[in-house]
């Protein structure tokens, strides 16, 4: 197939050999979403066990640190599972992605709830010998329990509404008509040197 | 594999089951799952976050049994803790994978992968009520010191790959040649 002389960083990633093959192959896109959806539902399974318990809803008797031994091991290698294969699925489409707003959004999302959890074990984990075996928690492990949900619900919708979008929002589209602020502000990134 | 599920589906044409996908997408609830835009990938986000509340949960079962989580409990609080969220979310499961059949019923319905599927999940459920059942007889006695014989590890590792796989059919719905 012919690939077009790359204009951006995105499509020379995107017409790279492994992006070119993920995209042409019959069975590679779907494995390596299928290990994605794998690798998401331990990471969604195991956090929502750990939010619950941080917010005093569920394992209220079982001490915070145990909870955390038992999860957090499955929520990181299923993270790294994740980060791998979407990584390999983004290397195939690099230039649709890099334009579709619910992708920016998703790896927004991602960053901030990361942060969440990094402030969550750097400050508030310091005082967890306190409140350890304690069914009521301190409010900030509470609001890092709801916000770690929150944030996850929507990037599996994010993730799926990718799925539904990819394709819709293109470089082409760039000054015709009105595509709103957002996908005028990504088409800044995506689409430079187009 | 593709020839086979190919000639299932091919096979799926001329039976009932065509019929019953045509009236399926003639009734209201189909309309109003294909009338928005949104509506479709909603239903799946939904399939996707009861599934992680499941499989988390499952897991957190299994590695009770494998004395790998849980330590300090009995089983039985382990599966107080788990068992009902596995139910609920089973149950979330089900109806949201209706409303995803409803809006496409042939795609679902004339294909091989999606009768795998459902037969797998089947086989997981009764997989599951059995070992469920004899894990709990088994660690009566046994206390917070309980942790399974090989069997009932192995057993629960099976059902963890049973989920893997309805996992796996559900994915390839989408791209399995019909």
């Amino acid at each position: 197939m012919y690939y077009p002389e790359p204009t951006t960083i995105w499509e020379s990633i995107q017409y790279s050999p492994l992006g070119i093959f993920i995209a042409e192959s019959t069975w590679a896109f779907p494995t390596i979403e299928t290990i994605h959806v794998i690798a998401l539902v331990t990471v969604l399974g195991t956090i929502f066990v750990m939010d619950l318990r941080l917010l005093g809803v569920a394992s209220k008797n079982y001490p915070v640190t145990a909870m955390s031994r038992d999860t957090l091991k499955w929520t990181w290698g299923g993270f790294v599972l994740a980060a791998i294969t979407g990584t390999l699925l983004y290397v195939s489409k690099t230039s649709s992605y890099m334009i579709n707003p619910f992708f920016m959004g998703k790896m927004a999302l991602l960053a901030i709830a990361g942060l969440n959890m990094a402030y969550f074990h750097s400050v508030t984990w310091k005082t967890v010998d306190n409140w350890d075996t304690s069914p009521v928690v301190p409010t900030g492990a509470k609001v890092a329990g709801i916000t770690s949900l929150i944030f996850w619900i929507t990037i599996v919708f994010f993730g799926r509404a990718i799925g539904f979008t990819l394709g819709i929002y293109d470089c082409y589209m760039v000054g015709q008509g009105d595509n709103g602020f957002i996908v005028n502000m990504l088409a800044g990134i995506a689409c430079a040197g187009a | 594999m593709g020839d086979l599920l190919f000639n299932i589906t091919d096979w799926m044409r001329g039976t009932v089951l065509l019929d019953w996908a045509f009236w399926m997408q003639e009734t209201a609830f189909s309309l109003f799952m294909v009338e928005n835009f949104w509506n479709v990938p909603i239903a799946q986000a939904i399939h996707i976050l009861s599934i992680g509340a499941a499989f988390g949960s499952v897991l957190m079962v299994v590695l009770r049994v494998n004395g790998m989580a849980g330590a300090g409990l009995t089983f039985e609080q382990t599966a107080a803790r788990f068992v009902p969220w596995v139910r609920w979310s089973l149950l979330v499961i089900v109806l949201s994978g209706l409303s995803m059949i409803m809006a496409e019923p042939v795609r679902n319905m004339i294909n091989a992968v999606f009768w795998i599927k459902m037969i797998a999940l089947i086989v997981m459920v009764l997989v599951s009520l059995s070992w469920i059942g004899s894990v709990r007889a088994a660690a009566q006695t046994a206390g917070a010191a309980y942790v399974g014989t090989s069997g009932a590890k192995s057993t629960g590792w099976v059902i963890m790959a049973l989920w893997c796989l309805i996992i796996v059919c559900g994915r390839w719905i989408a791209y399995v040649p019909v």
